[in-house]
């Protein structure tokens, strides 16, 4: 009875990874195909990455993607642990409040964030382009690491931080050395995820992108309207090789903190 | 005694609607060691964050050193505390620890603090740890680095918040020892918390004994354990046999009680603080281990029958049934009377043993339950 649920267990996972995987495994083998149809496998090629990196439209956009994505991991890391800061020292009811207003931007739906941002720094005169794009990404970036911040804040044994103030630190010297060191990894995580979303964001670049400020992702979306091209599944895998890079990153630095903590 | 040092009067606090410190006020001397005594939830701790600066108080004053420290926050007050989880700094080193209150108020640096650093570590015997991280230390350890941590600020008043609740009982016993001895060593003046009554009669000059957010009595260990002044300090500190008895016949430290269907009189050796009128109920709070069980009739004593006899070493401890209900006795020596149970025997107890205290009139009618030594 019981080996015959594990059995079932193991294959109810099984099947799971499959359809989870198999498409991503599928681009990563097409960008290698010879034929640039995806019906057939007509051998081993790296031409369509060679195709790709002489490819000078993008080039730019990828530049752009990198440094908006950069740009925007930096302001919302430090908005958001600034806000988790704050909401250590406020009464619960505000830390609710607070709590509530970071969250929100991850409710509304996006089209209808594009819309508004659209709108917004229309009317503010801001020239779209990368201000625009790392203005809109730190929106719904700031509420995974206020969120993460928190989190660690939580854990945090309190009496270490009246600890540093009962030695004489003011409030500053204790967020400066105390507070800021010790939830650091969770920053660190957070702002990591933070780049990934600014990386694969199209919805709301798509609204923000200027002139010469398109990021990669509207661009392979752009692209895409012609057909889907193998220089795509190119480009898709190396996205996908450097969004796990960082994921794994950010893993890495979550895991170093935890052994750190165990005492 | 010296002149004193911290001064508290007034004090109230509450937490939303909770009244946790009722109108408290007591002076602290300069370089004593006095502890807080009381059971969880009494106030103690939060009457120590008071003073620490981690709460703020609703009424009332604190002077230290004769000036007001009410409303500063918790970094403008030259005292320090040692918490109970000993709250060391999981991110840096035993060093920089130690180091962290000189750095943040810029007070020492260089090879003074590298000294003074030293000088701490070999107060505590921890020499040679510098490097070591928190994570690394035992309970113990941690504990004398927090301590270290606390008296390099040369603080008027170190405040432990119940420093060895963690430790195992032998590593407590010899942290007792360390303690008083470092407050000896020092001459910083210690408020100490703890529930523990050993530890407070053991390490203290004076205990604040406290309970419902009042001090039921504030006076020296020897005091506070032979002449409790109330009721629940007389049940919260040592074991007595406390029973209800009736005045037949008060006097000049002298009453002649009832006791079931004894009467026996007790001299009131202590320095009498409620006069006892005939008729009135009073309560008798006798030491268990200052009462001997006798097979032979004694004069002024308590009958009984013995109803158990438990052998625990170096003490032996007999239950004997009077009227109804056990009454306690602990005898350290061997007892000439081999008694068994079942036998009549005869209750006598010394003098200095023995207290009335009025029939409680607070609030709490917790603490009192006939016939128990509690």
């Amino acid at each position: 009875m019981r080996s015959r649920t594990k059995g079932f267990g193991t294959f109810y996972l099984s099947l799971f990874f499959v359809v989870l995987y198999f498409p991503v495994l599928s681009v990563i083998l097409y960008s290698f195909n010879s034929s640039p149809s995806t019906a057939k496998w007509a051998g081993f090629t790296l031409d369509w990455y060679r195709e790709l990196f002489s490819d000078g439209v993008i080039g730019q956009s990828f530049k752009t993607s990198i440094q908006v994505a950069l740009l925007t991991s930096v302001l919302s890391a430090v908005l958001g642990t600034a806000a988790a800061i704050i909401s250590l020292s406020v009464s619960k009811r505000v830390e609710k409040t607070i709590q509530g207003v970071m969250i929100l931007p991850l409710l509304v739906p996006e089209v209808a964030l594009g819309i508004s941002l659209l709108i917004f720094f229309t009317a503010l005169g801001l020239p779209f382009g990368h201000l625009t794009l790392v203005l809109s990404h730190s929106l719904f970036c700031v509420p995974y690491i206020y969120i993460m911040v928190q989190l660690r804040l939580k854990e945090i044994d309190k009496s270490v931080i009246e600890a540093a103030r009962d030695l004489g630190a003011t409030r500053g010297q204790t967020i400066r050395t105390i507070i800021i060191p010790l939830v650091m990894p969770s920053i660190i995580t957070a702002s990591l995820l933070a780049l990934a979303m600014s990386l694969d964001d199209v919805v709301i670049s798509s609204y923000m992108s200027g002139p010469r400020s398109t990021t990669l992702p509207v661009h392979i979306f752009s692209m895409m309207r012609v057909g889907v091209t193998p220089k795509i599944n190119a480009l898709c895998t190396l996205i996908l090789v450097g969004t796990f890079f960082i994921v794994g990153l950010g893993q890495l630095a979550g895991k170093k903190n935890r052994i750190k903590e165990e005492f | 005694m010296g002149k004193s040092l911290l001064s508290l009067t007034g004090i109230n606090k509450y937490y939303d609607k909770n009244h946790i410190l009722k109108d408290v006020s007591f002076e602290v001397i300069d370089g004593e060691f006095l502890t807080f005594l009381g059971p969880s939830g009494c106030g103690k701790t939060t009457l120590l964050r008071c003073i620490a600066g981690l709460e703020e108080i609703d009424s009332g004053d604190i002077l230290l050193k004769g000036q007001s420290i009410k409303g500063l926050s918790p970094n403008k007050r030259n005292v320090n505390t040692v918490f109970q989880n000993y709250s060391l700094f999981p991110h840096l080193n035993v060093y920089d620890n130690i180091a962290y209150g000189p750095r943040v108020k810029k007070s020492m640096a260089g090879d003074e603090l590298k000294t003074k650093i030293t000088d701490m570590l070999e107060l505590v015997q921890m020499s040679g740890y510098e490097e070591r991280m928190p994570n690394q230390l035992s309970g113990g350890e941690k504990q004398r680095i927090a301590i270290a941590r606390a008296l390099i600020n040369e603080p008027d008043i170190l405040l432990l918040d119940e420093p060895l609740g963690a430790l195992d009982l032998k590593l407590r016993k010899h942290m007792q020892r360390e303690l008083a001895h470092l407050q000896e060593k020092t001459g910083t003046t210690f408020i100490y918390v703890t529930h523990d009554q050993d530890e407070a009669l053991n390490m203290s000059h004076r205990i604040a004994v406290i309970e419902k957010g009042r001090i039921q009595q504030l006076g020296s260990p020897r005091e506070i354990y032979n002449n409790p002044r109330n009721l629940f300090v007389a049940s919260f500190i040592g074991d007595r046999n406390i029973r209800k008895v009736k005045i037949l016949e008060g006097g000049e430290g002298f009453a002649k009680v009832e006791l079931g269907s004894n009467i026996i009189d007790i001299r009131c050796v202590h320095e009498a603080q409620h006069p006892c009128k005939s008729g009135d109920t009073a309560i008798l709070a006798i030491h268990t281990d200052k009462m001997q069980v006798s097979c032979h009739e004694m004069p002024n004593s308590i009958k009984g029958i013995v109803t158990s006899i438990h052998f625990a070493g170096s003490q032996t401890r007999i239950d004997v049934d009077v009227d109804g209900e056990d009454m306690i006795v602990i005898e350290y020596l061997k007892n000439e009377c081999e008694c068994k149970v079942g036998d009549p025997v005869y209750l006598v107890w010394e003098e200095t043993g023995a207290v009335l205290l009025p029939l409680e009139d607070s609030e709490d009618p917790r603490g009192f339950e006939e016939g128990d030594a509690v």
